[in-house]
């Protein structure tokens, strides 16, 4: 049942801008170090040529994380308003489906568009490289991956939490101040105990024992996905 | 198995300790066409969204189909199409993508889509985005939308909201043609007596929450036949005379007027001789007639139908 769903939502989120999104993020991500290395390449060469993929993905390495809240409030955002610019919920729920299957398809739909640009992340980044004549040899193929997908992976409590909000309340205003403003704090918490989930997309990759901040992130995540569910069930459609 | 389609026991709806809905107990045949009506705000909506299991009731139960809605929410949502307050929709898409995206949940033939739009008569416009669509084309669509999957009852919660009145008659025709052509049962709410008396065969008049009047269209009819007022000299003796004679009179303290149930032509004639013989003065004999909307007006005002 949760596949027809997806399915449903699939077409729906045509023309919306959620692929488009997917796209542009992780280009855009690329496109201001390629701004970074093109106008400095000439001293990245001379000081660093031994170590230039490690120099691309540490000036990435905050531009990622950063990235990847602020994508998962916009997607959370604009996926919930498909369904609430008209109000459309009453129709979608007086359907025969179930609620948790709604949800859970929103949240799948949710995850593929991350992990969508996860992907071209991993792919531009390669091409990146080697575009700029980075040496194939040294290529850091794991830490590339990892940066791609491991702050996701340790995002996904906020995917989580920003959906079921998204989902839950019309005023979509109010959750993009809030998915902002956990962002913007994320990138001031790293002093703050590993614990707290907030550093968990940059500790992802960082520290030095990233799948156990990627499982805390997905274990998480599902949890609160869950408790977003059940209360999707029980809530009143207005 | 019950012999209604949509039986309601005791339902109430409480927001904040304010019942919007109390005790309601709405009963609708197989193949009928019912009349939910109301003024805004009575409780309509949130009876069709506890109906549709929208929303969850206080108290008391709903029963489609002759099972719990509680407990068969999905079986019995299947066989309901529904359109619920102004019309839902992906104004991105064009009408063919909405009702796509509507078909892919409750898996129907893809043919459907092409026979519901041609029901609604949107063929023609199925392929531009629906926000492009005037609100008539929109009400359209979510009609079209309720009927994809082949109901056996239709919920409409004012579908000619907001509608001129050719619209207004185009719906009207389409809706009347459900239970003869479909075999579909409707429910309809609407505000208005005018819009569901021409197709409604019973009527539930709904007010602050509580169902004040549940009958047949005919039944709501007698009620507003007509009535005689006589003004005559000396009324009370007149009055009095009157009720002696086993006539069920009232006197209206203000006009003066004697007021009788309807009659027939030769009792208001033996009623007028009387009343001369008996040397009373007849200055008006008068025929009232209290439209149906009067009478709707009586009842939402907290009047009983007499």
């Amino acid at each position: 049942m949760m596949g027809r769903a997806f399915s449903s939502d699939l077409l729906k989120i045509r023309r919306k801008g959620l692929w488009l999104l997917a796209i542009v993020a992780p280009l855009g991500l690329l496109a201001m170090q390629a701004l970074n290395f093109g106008l400095r390449y000439d001293y990245f060469l001379e000081q660093y040529e031994d170590e230039l993929w490690e120099q691309l993905l540490q000036y990435m390495t905050y531009f990622v994380s950063m990235s990847v809240l602020l994508g998962c409030t916009l997607v959370s955002s604009l996926l919930a308003n498909v369904e609430h610019g008209t109000s459309s919920w009453k129709q979608l729920l007086a359907l025969p489906i179930s609620r948790s299957s709604v949800f859970a398809a929103k949240f799948a739909l949710s995850a593929l568009l991350m992990a969508f640009s996860c992907v071209l992340l991993a792919i531009g980044t390669v091409v990146f490289g080697l575009s700029f004549g980075f040496p194939l040899s040294s290529m850091p193929l794991w830490d590339i991956v990892r940066l791609s997908f491991f702050p996701y992976l340790g995002a996904m409590p906020f995917l989580a939490f920003l959906l079921s909000m998204c989902i839950m309340m019309r005023n979509q205003a109010m959750l993009i101040t809030i998915g902002v403003t956990i962002t913007i704090v994320s990138l001031f918490s790293t002093s703050a105990p590993e614990w707290l989930p907030l550093n968990w997309p940059l500790f992802a990759y960082l520290s030095d024992k990233p799948f156990w901040f990627a499982a805390a992130g997905i274990v998480t995540g599902a949890a609160v996905a869950l408790m977003g569910m059940i209360r999707f069930e029980r809530k009143d459609v207005a | 198995m019950s012999d209604w389609i949509i039986e309601t026991i005791g339902l109430s709806k409480s927001y904040k300790g304010r019942y919007a809905v109390t005790d309601l107990n709405l009963r609708i045949r197989p193949g009928d066409i019912y009349g939910f009506l109301g003024p805004n705000g009575a409780g309509k909506t949130t009876t069709i969204r506890m109906l549709l299991g929208l929303i969850k009731p206080t108290l008391g139960s709903v029963q489609l189909f002759g099972k719990p809605l509680h407990k068969a929410r999905l079986e019995i949502l299947r066989q309901v199409g529904s359109l619920v307050e102004y019309p839902s929709y992906y104004g991105h898409l064009t009408a063919t993508e909405n009702l796509e995206a509507i078909r892919r949940i409750i898996d129907v033939p893809k043919s459907r889509i092409g026979e519901v739009l041609e029901i609604v008569g949107l063929a023609k416009e199925a392929r531009r985005a629906v926000k492009g669509y005037s609100l008539g084309m929109k009400q359209r669509l979510g009609i079209a939308s309720a009927l994809l999957g082949q109901p056996k009852l239709l919920i409409l919660d004012e579908p000619t909201n907001g509608l001129d009145p050719s619209g207004i008659l185009e719906i009207r025709e389409l809706i009347k043609s459900m239970p003869s052509k479909y075999g579909i049962t409707v429910l309809i709410s609407s505000h208005l007596l005018s819009e569901v008396e021409q197709m409604a065969g019973t009527v539930g008049i709904i007010r602050n929450g509580a169902l004040v009047f549940q009958d047949s269209m005919p039944s709501l009819r007698r009620q507003a036949q007509s009535s005689i007022s006589l003004r005559v000299s000396e009324p009370e003796r007149a009055l009095a005379k009157l009720k002696g004679g086993g006539l069920n009179a009232t006197l209206a303290p203000a006009s003066g007027f004697i007021e009788l149930a309807s009659c027939r032509d030769d009792e208001v004639a033996l009623i007028v001789r009387g009343l001369m013989e008996r040397g009373h003065d007849i200055y008006r004999v008068e025929e009232r007639r209290k439209s149906l909307e009067d009478l709707f007006l009586q009842i939402v005002e907290g009047g009983k139908p007499s």
